[in-house]
């Protein structure tokens, strides 16, 4: 039986990245546990949910590498939710399972290329060939309806609630491929469609709906696809736990999938 | 502001269209109603305190500009100006921004890294002619439009006008007598109550839902517009589900998740912002006609902007 401790593969996801920890960050912390914990199994997934822990959990996995936060809100502050019962029960299942989580996120963000965004383009079947150039995210497709692209996303990752805003007969052919609330500005020349995980409505920096739905009157072809963020930023926890896999011989690492949170009516 | 119900609020708003060109030739006698005035009578009855920082502000038009009839609506679109315009109205009154961002300001924002994909263009470089904003500004100027964002105010008001809005769209109008934003109603399982909120809402594709679809509600609770997770983790504990407009993936669905998978019976009704906000201006609407008689007040519905592929 291995002895590795969830700070023994700390120190090696730092010494394999190829470039310093910044040790500002606040998203890449021990969330629940430390660093002393003995490390049975690992589990990448996108959202550190309780549904998530526990089949990591049932897989034999204690270490869990999430993308995103445990305690909803991005700095895991549980002065926030530590009211809460479902707060309780949550922390008391990974108290009882011996679980350590270590947030990844903003150094999975910096790695080059990004796994996030390689696991999208991977999952959403995008041919490199077509990517104007490596790791620019920018794709020129065949031209198509909007509604062919979004129907065909739709069909390769099975989000039920993707949510898509253009005109569905719009010819479109230059993509922009974001993920997690990083979503490319729809009003680049370049660009006719964004696809992504989610964004803000209204009120931003760029209000990408109402943009589109202006666009769309005026006969311009622009479309925003929103995957949803779990979805999106999913994929790329498979590349992860492959790499973390490659430097952490002596314990199974696997993927488990957050899935998608939502259903849509009918 | 004192509730109504539908039918005697749908019959208000037709009698308001009619009476409003005998009311407004009456008022042009003694002067007309500018923008100004408009604005004027709203601080003075919005009932709330006018803050110094705010991003209820004129955006486009000249405030002293005579007005013809007044639109109200969630979102300034194209089509909403135009359909403002075909109404006869002159006055634009939306609760989100019109110039696609916070600032509203009708150029394009500069952005790090603008320009072809991978170039480097120096931040201080203005962006191109964006041919949408264009178009809007262009459209705003040739109509000589005024449009004023009320947005901060209008939700500080009690009760919650956005809240109220939804009640009295969805028929819960007598449930809504004391407090909008928590509502008992007749209990129905969450698929039911979906349905009913997504054709009471003309929802198309934004609406998204978590939850055991068989789960009995009877509490429910509004959280229009955009919230964060002290906002769910406020109100989730005393109803069954929140029907909410925008909140981050990673806060409020990530909690009801959780909350669900550990055994709790609640669920959530994402409805996207604008839709969210769409019946509280017609309560705006509705309120204008109150505090401004003379002019004709009347909502432009924004809409749902988003759909899904039929698969």
């Amino acid at each position: 039986m291995s002895t590795l401790t969830a700070g023994e593969i700390v120190a090696r996801v730092k010494s394999n990245l190829g470039f310093p920890w910044r040790e500002s960050t606040y998203r890449d912390t021990f969330k629940f546990g430390g660093p002393d914990t003995v490390v049975k199994g690992i589990a990448t997934t996108m959202f550190c949910s309780y549904d998530a822990i526990r089949r990591a959990v049932e897989a034999g996995c204690n270490m869990i590498v999430p993308h995103e936060d445990t305690y909803w809100n991005d700095r895991d502050d549980v002065s926030i939710v530590s009211g809460d019962p479902a707060y309780k029960l949550k922390v008391d299942y990974m108290r009882e399972h011996d679980v350590v989580v270590f947030r990844i996120h903003d150094h999975m963000h910096a790695q080059k290329p990004d796994f996030i965004r390689v696991g999208l383009v991977r999952a959403l079947g995008l041919d490199s060939k077509l990517e104007t150039a490596p790791q620019s995210q920018h794709f020129t497709l065949p031209e198509m309806t909007l509604g062919e692209l979004a129907a065909s996303f739709q069909k390769r990752l099975g989000d039920k609630a993707i949510r898509v805003v253009g005109d569905p007969t719009a010819k479109v052919s230059k993509l922009q491929v974001g993920v997690g609330y990083a979503t490319p500005p729809i009003n680049a020349p370049d660009v006719d469609v964004v696809v992504s995980g989610e964004g803000q409505e209204t009120d931003g920096l760029l209000d990408s709906p109402e943009y589109v739905l202006d666009a769309a009157t005026l006969g311009i072809a622009k479309g925003w696809i929103m995957l949803g963020h779990s979805i999106s930023e999913e994929q790329g926890m498979l590349e992860m736990a492959q790499w973390i896999k490659s430097f952490t011989p002596e314990v199974p690492v696997q993927l488990v999938r957050t899935g998608e949170p939502f259903w849509a009516p009918k | 502001m004192q509730s109504i119900s539908r039918r005697k609020f749908v019959a208000l708003t037709a009698t308001g269209i009619a009476a409003a060109p005998l009311a407004s030739m009456a008022r042009s006698i003694g002067g007309a109603v500018t923008a100004q005035d408009v604005v004027d009578h709203i601080k003075k009855n919005i009932g709330v305190e006018w803050k110094a920082e705010t991003v209820d502000t004129f955006k486009a038009g000249d405030p002293s500009t005579k007005v013809t009839g007044i639109a109200t609506t969630a979102l300034a679109t194209l089509s909403v100006l135009d359909r403002a315009v075909k109404a006869g109205a002159n006055l634009i009154i939306t609760s989100e921004p019109t110039f696609f961002s916070r600032s509203d300001s009708p150029t394009p924002p500069v952005r790090r890294g603008f320009g072809p994909a991978g170039a480097a263009t120096a931040a201080e470089t203005p962006p191109p002619a964006d041919p949408v904003f264009t178009a809007k500004d262009d459209f705003i100027r040739k109509h000589k439009l005024v449009v004023f964002r009320l947005s901060d105010h209008w939700r500080l008001r009690t009760p919650d006008p956005f809240a109220q809005g939804l009640a009295e769209t969805l028929g819960w109008s007598k449930a809504a007598a004391g407090d909008p934003g928590h509502i008992s109603i007749v209990e129905m399982s969450l698929d039911a109550l979906v349905a009913h909120v997504k054709r009471s809402l003309n929802a198309r594709g934004g609406m998204r839902i978590v939850g055991d679809p068989k789960l009995r509600i009877s509490k429910v609770a509004f959280l229009p517009g955009s919230t964060p997770i002290q906002a769910s983790i406020a109100t989730l504990p005393g109803v069954d589900t929140i029907v909410a407009g925008e909140v981050r993936e990673w806060e409020t669905v990530e909690y009801v998740r959780d909350t669900v998978a550990l055994g709790e019976k609640k669920s959530l009704i994402l409805l996207g912002r604008v839709v969210s906000e769409d019946p509280g201006m017609q309560v705006c609407a509705q309120w204008l006609k109150k505090i401004i008689p003379e002019v004709a007040s009347t909502w432009v519905s924004a809409g749902d902007p988003y759909w899904r592929p039929t698969a």
